[in-house]
């Protein structure tokens, strides 16, 4: 197999992920945190290639967050597709204002070559609390 | 930031922070995924990690259900295994997890 670690998400991140949501006294083995590694691969490799089904089927080459959203949807997270969606519309906003405001030429959300993480890599830190029922998402690192 | 800022006390209260997941990593995950998959847009990755959080934190909460039936603080793989087979919404996570499952439940035994 090829380098293993480039399809598992940072353990440290989904430890502290898993830890947020836990009681404080909580303790989380290592070995559950590789499965949740594993599983969190899974969902996104699952979620993906309903996503991408449907790009093929629309003759479209690019996945993007619509179709994400929709996946989700069809295969069951409702919940998560409601919010996303939600997510989403702000993010799509906040790039208008941004590439507006700073006369940002390029990088936007359309079909594009897939070098074009740049605009994902900038894209602000925000913390959206739609999805909190009034805790916090991201933890001070 | 000064926009990232301004637009993070809009949405957020104040409050704004990196992603709780590497974007770069996600698009990797899901290039792999599939010979399919060619190109992804740059908001992609972002709904990922967000709904990555989601589905960690839905899972963790099941598993944890599981080690407090088990009188234990400590989680195990087991605990996320059994969460998985209780949960239809994690069906595909069956196959990934089915060598995990513990054998003393009274859970079906499924074929991989």
């Amino acid at each position: 197999m090829t380098d293993e670690h480039d399809k598992l998400l940072p353990i440290a991140n989904i430890g502290r992920i898993m830890k947020q949501i836990l009681p404080p006294s909580a303790k989380i083995s290592k070995e559950a945190k590789e499965t949740m590694q594993e599983c969190a691969s899974e969902f996104i490799c699952f979620v993906t290639g309903e996503a991408s089904d449907r790009c093929h089927k629309e003759n479209r080459k690019t996945v993007n967050g619509d179709d994400i959203c929709w996946a989700l949807s069809s295969l069951g997270f409702d919940h998560y597709s409601e919010a996303m969606l939600r997510y989403l519309h702000k993010l799509r906003e906040f790039e208008r204002q941004r590439a507006n405001q700073s006369n940002y030429k390029a990088s936007s959300s359309t079909e594009e070559k897939d070098e074009a993480t740049s605009s994902a890599a900038s894209a602000p830190s925000f913390d959206f609390e739609i999805l909190e029922k009034g805790g916090r998402s991201s933890p001070k690192p | 930031m000064r926009q990232a800022g301004a637009y993070s006390k809009l949405v957020s209260g104040g409050r704004s922070g990196p992603h709780a997941l590497p974007l770069a990593r996600i698009k990797k995950i899901m290039k792999n995924s599939s010979e399919e998959v060619k190109m992804i847009s740059g908001e992609a990755p972002i709904v990922f990690s967000k709904a990555c959080e989601l589905f960690i934190e839905e899972l963790t909460k099941r598993a944890w259900a599981m080690t407090l039936q088990g009188k234990r603080r400590t989680m195990q793989r087991e605990d996320v295994a059994s969460a998985v087979i209780t949960t239809d919404l994690f069906d595909f996570l069956i196959t990934l997890v089915s060598d995990s499952v513990p054998a003393q439940e009274s859970l079906p035994v499924l074929e991989p």
